[in-house]
């Protein structure tokens, strides 16, 4: 269980705690392009994706005492901290330029393409597989959220939606995801 | 809004996507509950999970370098206050329930429904510690304001004491010169209970008038030291009384006015003249 030889992302989060700046490297090694690709996916804009992972990883560094392993994990604190920070960042940006930003992006297809994304680990296809999993209209909400930033207001908008519909879409999705994310694991803890 | 109402934003605020006036509320709720922390966490593992299948950007080297350069010049990490009930009856409720979103395998014993009374527990030990770290923090940043205020006052007071003893230390030395020289002056018909003493150092000119009981002066006015030398007056320094009719100036006499035989102090306009031109308050008698 825990074979693996490099140190656990919660080991690296206490260190940093104490003021290891190669702890923080190594996080930095680790996670960074991931949280990239997640900050770049939600603001469209490199030079403002990598300003904000700069920002976050500072964040990381000053902030590491406030990781309570008890309430989750390590990868999950950096990856609420980055989406956090690029929201921000986002619902910042006039309106204007972000309705452009939407329309843009939405010419791509964005619905489907969050599975599509090349997959690089065994984790993340048990991701792709449960998103599959999930019926069409919840994804698609969950999608906007998550990979847009959008709020549900903005996803019922869009989808030219009443807003109860999408809150229940976004719900039933979200219990969904757990649902196969739990069986996934399950299928992959007995497999392995 | 009731506390079911409260859950069900649960699922949506993991991904961020309340409208402002909802998220606040579940943040104020939040606070107060007992058991949606708890569910919150658990809903933020399961949004996280969406972040694996993101195409990875890898940032550039000179980003990383721009990073590890900006800690190494920033201060330390904020230290840890540990709260040792929360964090030990977190751990131990953790590890009791296994219904596991995680898809890291070294952390799937991490429960994601965490017991209730023990996380009351844990959350009020840590409510009770970032309290204590709040008053302890608002008694040190007071005590740090008083002291920086007394300190200020000091190096005031400080400042002043070197000023009187950097002058004391003039008056003595003017005193103790061996060229000094000091001229009695006596009050007028308008001012007749003033007096006043002149000592100055007839080589270096430095000088220092000591006056009493000299009338106070209209605005616009001052009195003005004179040096008679051959019956031509020679302008010297301004002052004004206090409230006790005292008044003390210091300076330097001209060469000129140092050879003076007579001197004298008259009421002029503040910023003096030239040559006398109002009444004569101290006179020296003629040496």
């Amino acid at each position: 269980m825990s074979e693996e030889p490099q140190t656990s992302d919660t080991e690296l989060l206490h260190a940093i705690a104490r003021g290891d700046e190669l702890a923080l490297a190594a996080l930095y090694d680790r996670y960074s392009s991931i949280l990239l690709g997640l900050i770049l996916r939600i603001l469209h804009n490199r030079p403002e994706a990598e300003d904000v992972l700069q920002e976050m990883f500072l964040q990381v560094w000053r902030r590491a005492a406030d990781f309570d392993e008890a309430r989750g994990r390590g990868f999950t604190w950096l990856v609420t901290l980055a989406r956090s920070r690029a929201i921000d960042r986002l619902r910042a940006v006039a309106s204007r330029e972000r309705a452009a930003t939407a329309a843009m992006h939405e010419s791509h297809g964005d619905v489907s393409d969050a599975s599509d994304d090349v997959l690089r680990s065994e984790q993340a296809e048990i991701v792709r597989r449960a998103l599959d999993g999930i019926p069409e209209e919840q994804r698609r909400a969950l999608v906007l959220a998550y990979y847009e930033g959008l709020t549900q207001s903005e996803i019922a908008e869009r989808l030219k939606q009443p807003l109860g519909t999408v809150k229940t879409r976004m719900r039933s999705g979200m219990i969904k995801l757990r649902e196969l994310l739990g069986e996934q694991m399950r299928s992959v803890r007995i497999g392995s | 809004m009731k506390h079911e109402e409260y859950k069900e934003l649960l699922e949506v605020a993991a991904l961020d996507a309340l409208d402002a006036a909802e998220r606040r509320a579940l943040e104020a709720h939040l606070v107060e509950c007992a058991t949606c922390p708890a569910e919150a966490d658990a809903w933020r593992e399961v949004a996280a999970a969406l972040a694996l299948p993101i195409m990875p950007v890898k940032p550039t080297a000179a980003m990383r370098e721009r990073l590890l350069e900006a800690i190494r010049t920033q201060s330390p990490p904020v230290r840890a206050i540990a709260a040792p009930g929360a964090q030990t009856n977190g751990e131990h409720a953790a590890a009791q329930t296994s219904n596991v979103v995680s898809l890291d395998s070294r952390r799937e014993r991490r429960g994601v429904l965490i017991s209730k009374p023990l996380l009351t527990f844990g959350s009020i030990a840590a409510s009770v510690a970032i309290a204590a770290l709040a008053v302890t923090l608002a008694l040190l940043w007071s005590q740090n304001k008083a002291l920086q205020t007394q300190l200020a006052r000091a190096s005031d007071s400080l400042r002043q004491n070197e000023q009187e003893i950097g002058s004391l230390r003039a008056d003595r030395e003017l005193l103790a010169a061996p060229d000094a020289r000091t001229v009695a002056l006596a009050g007028t018909k308008d001012a007749t209970t003033a007096q006043a003493r002149l000592t100055y150092d007839q080589r270096t000119g430095r000088a220092m008038l000591v006056a009493a009981n000299l009338p106070p002066v209209p605005a616009g006015k001052a009195y003005q030291l004179w040096f008679i030398a051959g019956g031509k007056p020679l302008p010297g320094g301004l002052f004004r009384p206090d409230a006790n009719g005292r008044a003390e100036l210091r300076g330097t006499v001209p060469t000129a006015g140092r050879r003076a035989d007579t001197f004298a102090v008259t009421l002029e306009p503040q910023d003096g003249v030239p040559a006398p031109t109002g009444s004569m308050y101290l006179l020296s008698a003629a040496s």
